[in-house]
């Protein structure tokens, strides 16, 4: 089955009708998702500007973790199911615009950001928790990261932009 | 129509008719660039304001002293609201007169007026306050009262485009 074939039959579920149909189903998702959006970014931001050490920079980064993770990890798992079911009204329609393909790869590079930092710099983060400045590298993966989710913004603004709401 | 309705009124024509309302109207990629501004400095402030309440009633941050996460957060609660306050006007100016009649847009001003005076004055006032002397009930009710305004504000925002969908399907 071709990915065109994939896309098709997801557009032909009885769900994604029912998406499509629905009057209050779109309104109701992209509400969630822009409202969760608002604070979802402003945690990635604030923990990437800790990381480039910008702001929160009187607590340990090791602290902002553990105090910003949990909301901000919430807040992905909304933006996710939110945005997995605005696609589900429509998959071929999204596919076909280049600002969902670009969403997707980015929304790729931030979350491979996230492990690579783990695997890497954050296995080492006692060495460099207590140190005035954050090290060059972490503060790299800051910048990359925030980068990465204004793009992300944009992008997504972008498709409702070429797919206005039916 | 009473004479601050014909101010309200004169300002949006205005508005509608100046450069930067033809320019950002005429130009396909203008509006969704500066939606884009407006889109991030909205999550820099809501992630902000939900920190601060958070802490504010201990839910995170319990080891940070409440007055000091107020002053860390206050300079880019301020600025992204300054860039949102620019974004928003001149996303504005492209359909000024179409916004005048919008309740959506009306409430959301409204909306937005209650929440900038609470946030930026009682609710400062108290973040500034000793800790230990602020009851734990005063404190839920200002952090309620700040999201609840906030998020306001947003859904607000939100219903503007549909209020205008409805508007225009009409004969």
């Amino acid at each position: 089955m071709s990915l065109d074939q994939l896309l098709q039959w997801l557009h032909d579920t009885p769900f994604s009708v029912t998406m499509r149909e629905s009057l209050w189903g779109e309104p109701i998702v992209e509400t969630i998702h822009v409202l969760t959006l608002s604070v979802f970014l402003g945690f990635v931001v604030l923990l990437d500007l800790r990381l480039l050490d910008l702001a929160l920079r009187r607590s340990r980064v090791s602290e902002v973790f553990q105090q910003i993770n949990p909301v901000l990890f919430g807040g992905f798992a909304v933006m996710l199911l939110t945005g997995a079911l605005l696609f589900s009204g429509d998959p071929p329609a999204f596919y076909s615009t280049i600002f969902f393909k670009l969403k997707m790869i980015m929304l790729l590079c931030a979350c491979l950001n996230v492990v690579l930092f783990n695997v890497t710099l954050g296995r080492r983060l006692p060495e460099w928790d207590r140190l005035p400045r954050t090290p060059r590298a972490v503060k790299l993966t800051g910048f990359l990261s925030l980068l990465l989710w204004v793009l992300i913004v944009a992008a997504g603004r972008g498709i409702a932009y070429v797919l206005p709401p039916p | 129509m009473t004479s601050l309705q014909s101010v309200l009124l004169e300002f949006c024509r205005w508005c509608n008719g100046s450069s930067f309302g033809h320019g950002i109207r005429d130009s396909v990629w203008l509006f969704p660039f500066i939606e884009t501004f407006h889109l991030v400095a909205l999550g820099v402030l809501g992630g902000s304001i939900l920190l601060l309440n958070m802490r504010l009633v201990g839910l995170r941050f319990p080891a940070m002293p409440l007055r000091e996460l107020a002053c860390e957060l206050r300079v880019w609660m301020a600025g992204s609201l300054v860039v949102l306050l620019a974004s928003g006007f001149l996303l504005f100016c492209t359909e000024a007169v179409k916004m005048y009649g919008n309740w959506a847009f009306r409430l959301k001003m409204l909306m937005l007026v209650l929440a900038v005076l609470f946030t930026f004055t009682l609710h400062r006032r108290l973040t500034l306050m000793e800790e230990a002397r602020i009851a734990a009930a005063w404190r839920w009710l200002a952090a309620a009262l700040c999201v609840m305004l906030w998020a306001g504000v947003g859904l607000g925002g939100r219903a503007i485009g549909y209020v205008t969908t409805a508007a225009s399907a009409l004969p």
